[in-house]
């Protein structure tokens, strides 16, 4: 029975998929008391450590505690988004991890020689567009929790979020179309085996690599871009009026969503379940060659190995959401646009062309792609410098109809 | 029966349906509630009758597809005649979804992907956004002084018989089309690839002109945006201070 289930690729996908919501579930709970460490020694202290040995039960207590809270709605919230909003953040964050490549491919000893079944929730064809749909879903839980509140700061807050999704939704576009143009395949698991067979994408595209880093950070919501819920503006921002387990739920929707990005990260730059770059060819090395066969077997116990360090890379991932947030200072919502509007996406498009000349003389996986991005990258760190200071405030209008219209050649204002 | 008679009790169906519309857009802030669920169930039952028994073995739809086209014409019903723009709105997203879904169960995942990415994920955003921002005046509920436009519905006859014979001929020239089985389309590797040629090699000058449309609308809208400000709304131009001077003194808010 069990071996029945386990040797079809449905019931395989079932039995991942189940096992990945309980992992996921249980990793967000202890994300929580892993930031709160993370933050404690970053500021020289102990962080929590009363409840069970080093704190560790501490997640158990705050669940028990968010249950027995009291739940408020607002007077004249609309109390149908109100009670949607944080659920169907939780629902779309939850979705997405399901097509993330975390086993390879697996063969049971009682399955018929040479058949192997993929270890993963879903293969899909066009994986990476469909995490790029998930994921431009997700700021529906922000904006009707927001929204439904009725609350001027929590709408403040979702209207920052809106805009910010928006906003770097382009460059976490382009950066995937390199992607894609370097690969030639939207499936995921077939990028994690070309990055096998070659080299991790983050070397090939460390720009790519950097840009989608920074809008895995302001899509998760995270700080430094963690202007929906800015405290000392805010108040909580779009979570402001939210209590209970309601308020749980937006939480845990924001670790899951930084769980799914750091996966998503791992496997388009950081050769998915790979242990180390470049292990085919360091499998010529004597004592080495067990790298490779983690990356390519199909014994069962390669898989879980591989789902290991998978997990792995998720949590180093997590780790530097957390450092940068409890390192960096949050940006000012001109400063906000502006990375991403006159950065991100210039950059972005200069590299997707570099891409597509590569690709045009046949040559799409090549170190010039790493050579030309660095030079990319020098490029606009010298017009910044040179451009002088960046314009902000209010504008000039560009129509000039009206005597009274001040023309910006002769009065330039810099604010 | 046989074909003819089948099209015109469609036909007829469909004329059931836009009565239910018709009952079910807001006259002085209230919807005739019963006769829009009976006349639209009338239509969605039928419809889907007539699509089980009149067309054949080979074009007959499965459960799910009956799911997902019902929650698509029910939430498009919703949107256009729902009181709250907010839930209007968020029902068109509904939709998005729901054809999304069809999309996929025709095989044609990478437009299903880029219906989301683009509708549910940019321009209903943006909608939503707007009438959330439009609409703080008028959100007490249950109340009648709601304003206007939401409460009474513009020519809901004439609305509902443009609709009716939009849909009527637009349904009526896809069955009479001879269209290929789809085991003759479907390919197995997915079809994002023979997408992308179509639209690159075949539709290219389309594409680039649709491009060039996007971006005039773009500047268009930057240069609309930007506001004239009159001469003593310029904040004061700081004085220029040489670099070690900078950040030295502080002038009072």
């Amino acid at each position: 029975m069990i071996q029945e289930i386990l040797g079809s690729q449905l019931g395989l996908s079932i039995c991942i998929i189940c096992l990945g919501l309980a992992v996921i579930l249980t990793a967000d709970a202890y994300c929580i008391y892993f930031e709160r460490k993370v933050s404690a020694w970053m500021q020289d202290r102990y962080g929590p450590n009363r409840v069970g040995p080093l704190g560790l039960l501490q997640p158990l207590a705050d669940g028990i505690k968010f249950i027995l809270k009291e739940e408020f709605i607002p007077a004249r919230a609309d109390k149908i988004l109100f009670y949607i909003a944080p659920a169907l953040g939780v629902i779309i964050a939850l979705v997405g991890f399901v097509i993330l490549p975390i086993g390879g491919r697996v063969h049971w000893s009682w399955m018929p020689e040479g058949t192997t079944l993929l270890a993963q929730g879903a293969s899909v064809d066009i994986g990476v567009l469909y995490l790029l749909a998930v994921g431009s879903l997700t700021v529906y839980g922000v904006v009707l929790g927001g929204w439904a509140s009725n609350n001027k700061y929590a709408f403040y807050g979702a209207m920052r979020s809106a805009a910010q999704m928006l906003s770097y939704e382009v460059p976490l576009g382009l950066a995937l179309m390199t992607l894609i143009l370097t690969m030639g395949q939207l499936r995921l698991e077939g990028i994690v085996t070309g990055q096998i067979d070659s080299a991790w994408n983050a070397f090939l595209h460390p720009v790519a690599f950097l840009i989608m880093l920074i809008t895995a950070l302001a899509e998760t919501n995270r700080a430094p871009f963690d202007l929906a819920e800015a405290e000392q503006e805010l108040i909580g921002g779009y979570h402001t009026e939210y209590s209970s387990m309601k308020f749980a739920q937006f939480f845990l929707a924001e670790y899951t969503h930084m769980i799914t990005a750091s996966g998503l990260l791992t496997a388009l730059f950081l050769g998915g379940y790979e242990v180390l770059p470049f292990s085919r060819l360091l499998a010529g090395v004597n004592g080495l060659s067990w790298l490779y066969w983690i990356s390519t077997s199909v014994s069962p116990w390669a898989m879980v190995l591989r789902m290991a360090v998978f997990c792995g890379k998720i949590s180093f991932f997590i780790f530097v959401m957390m450092w940068l947030r409890w390192t960096l200072v949050r940006f000012r919502f001109d400063q906000l646009m502006r990375l991403s509007w006159k950065a991100l996406v210039p950059i972005g498009m200069a590299i997707v062309v570099v891409q597509g000349v590569l690709l045009y003389f046949g040559r799409p996986i090549s170190w010039i792609s790493t050579a030309a991005e660095i030079g990319i990258l020098v490029i606009a760190a010298m017009i910044s410098l040179l451009s002088g200071k960046p314009i902000t405030g209010r504008q000039l209008s560009l129509v000039e109809d009206d005597e009274h219209a001040i023309r910006p050649s002769k009065t330039p204002v810099t604010v | 029966m046989n074909a003819v008679a089948w099209a015109y009790l469609a036909y007829g169906l469909m004329a059931a349906g836009a009565l239910g519309i018709y009952f079910a857009l807001p006259r002085g802030g209230r919807i005739n509630r019963a006769a829009a669920l009976l006349f639209g169930a009338i239509a969605a039952g039928g419809i889907l009758l007539v699509m089980y028994q009149g067309l054949g073995d080979t074009a007959r739809p499965s459960v799910v597809f009956a799911v997902f086209s019902l929650l698509a014409v029910g939430s498009a019903a919703r949107v256009i005649t729902h009181r709250k723009p907010v839930y209007s709105a968020l029902y068109f997203v509904v939709v998005v979804l729901a054809t999304s879904a069809l999309a996929v169960m025709a095989g044609a995942e990478f437009l299903a992907m880029a219906l989301l990415i683009v509708y549910a994920g940019a321009i209903l955003v943006t909608y939503v956004f707007v009438i959330m921002l439009a609409q703080q005046s008028a959100d007490d509920p249950e109340s009648l002084s709601m304003v206007d436009y939401d409460a009474n519905s513009r020519e809901p006859a004439t609305a509902m018989l443009a609709g009716f014979v939009l849909a009527a001929t637009l349904s009526g020239l896809f069955i009479q089309r001879k269209w290929p089985s789809v085991a003759a389309i479907e390919e197995p590797a997915g079809n994002t690839v023979a997408v992308g040629q179509e639209l690159l090699a075949r539709y290219a000058i389309p594409v680039e002109l649709a491009g060039v449309l996007l971006m005039v609308a773009m500047i268009g809208a930057l240069a609309i945006a930007r506001r004239h400000l009159p001469n003593d709304m310029l904040p004061a131009r700081p004085p220029e201070l040489p670099v070690g001077e900078i950040g030295k003194t502080v002038e009072p808010f």
